[in-house]
């Protein structure tokens, strides 16, 4: 069960929101991003945590569900490093990043970082590189 | 592909501590992912170990530093270009698959783009912005004797 997040305030991340820790209401976003939302609160416990599906931005059909951005703030990420956090990210979502997930942004940062500094920078503009591509991944 | 866009600096005792350097990178985790292995293929362990060594600065991507084909690969470009980083070993994975699943093989790392600072990966896009961010970026480079055009940037500022 996850914790109470400690922080209520609007989420700075751009985008369709989707949900929030300890608020969501079930039904927001498609069934992948469900997904994540649970193997992540599953896995790490945050105390905050924002899916953001960025599909659209990357000229994918609504509900195409293909890139996603994530925000986790979580002690479990205390004295790692960026590279460790990264990876326990990926590995909750290891069966999604095999499939249907193409892209995932990640930010994860500790409930002290996070309250230091409750900001997330927007992901980069897509360059259209998934209509080049002649194979998925 | 390569980027050999050169400028005027140095590498110096990096080049040379990269050659003789024996351990391995603390990334190379044990893959378990299949395809690409084994031969001599452009996506085995061997071959591209010899592409993440080739240079201190060694980015996998999508397109190329003159035309990424992807956000997240050109904000590496970007963030690189800032540092006045020109000259490094970008590599196009749209253009060879096995290669492509090689890297994520090697690095155990399901993205693209990757980027290996002295034969080590140190991350994706998210990483490399969050390094520019918070300084550590010009201490790694500081680390293959690289001078950050940034630290020149602000010694300018301080002379208006």
């Amino acid at each position: 069960i996850p914790k109470p997040p400690l922080s209520c305030s609007p989420s700075p991340m751009r985008g369709p929101l989707l949900a929030a820790a300890g608020g969501a209401m079930g039904g927001a976003g498609g069934p992948l991003a469900r997904t994540i939302r649970a193997k992540l609160t599953a896995a790490l416990q945050p105390t905050h945590l924002e899916v953001r599906d960025d599909s659209p931005r990357h000229g994918g059909p609504p509900g195409a569900e293909t890139h996603f951005g994530v925000l986790v703030v979580s002690g479990r990420f205390a004295g790692l490093p960026l590279l460790q956090r990264h990876r326990l990210v990926h590995e909750a979502l290891r069966a999604e990043l095999a499939g249907p997930l193409h892209a995932l942004q990640v930010i994860a940062r500790t409930p002290q970082q996070w309250q230091s500094d409750p900001h997330a920078p927007p992901p980069p503009p897509c360059l259209g590189g998934s209509k080049r591509e002649q194979r998925r991944r | 592909m390569r980027a050999a866009v050169r400028t005027g600096w140095r590498i110096g005792a990096a080049a040379a501590a990269l050659r003789s350097r024996a351990g391995r990178p603390l990334s190379q985790a044990a893959g378990e992912g299949g395809g690409a292995e084994g031969g001599g293929g452009s996506g085995s362990r061997e071959a591209v170990e010899r592409l993440v060594r080739e240079h201190p600065v060694v980015v996998f991507m999508k397109g190329s530093p003159e035309q990424p084909l992807c956000g997240f690969s050109n904000a590496v470009v970007q963030i690189l270009r800032l540092h006045g980083v020109e000259d490094y070993r970008a590599h196009d994975v749209l253009q060879d698959p096995d290669l492509r699943q090689g890297i994520k093989n090697y690095s155990n790392w399901p993205t693209i783009p990757q980027v290996y600072l002295n034969g080590e990966f140190v991350g994706g896009c998210d990483i490399l912005l969050q390094m520019h961010q918070n300084g550590d970026l010009v201490e790694e480079l500081k680390k293959l004797g690289i001078r950050s055009a940034l630290l020149d940037a602000d010694k300018d500022q301080e002379k208006k």
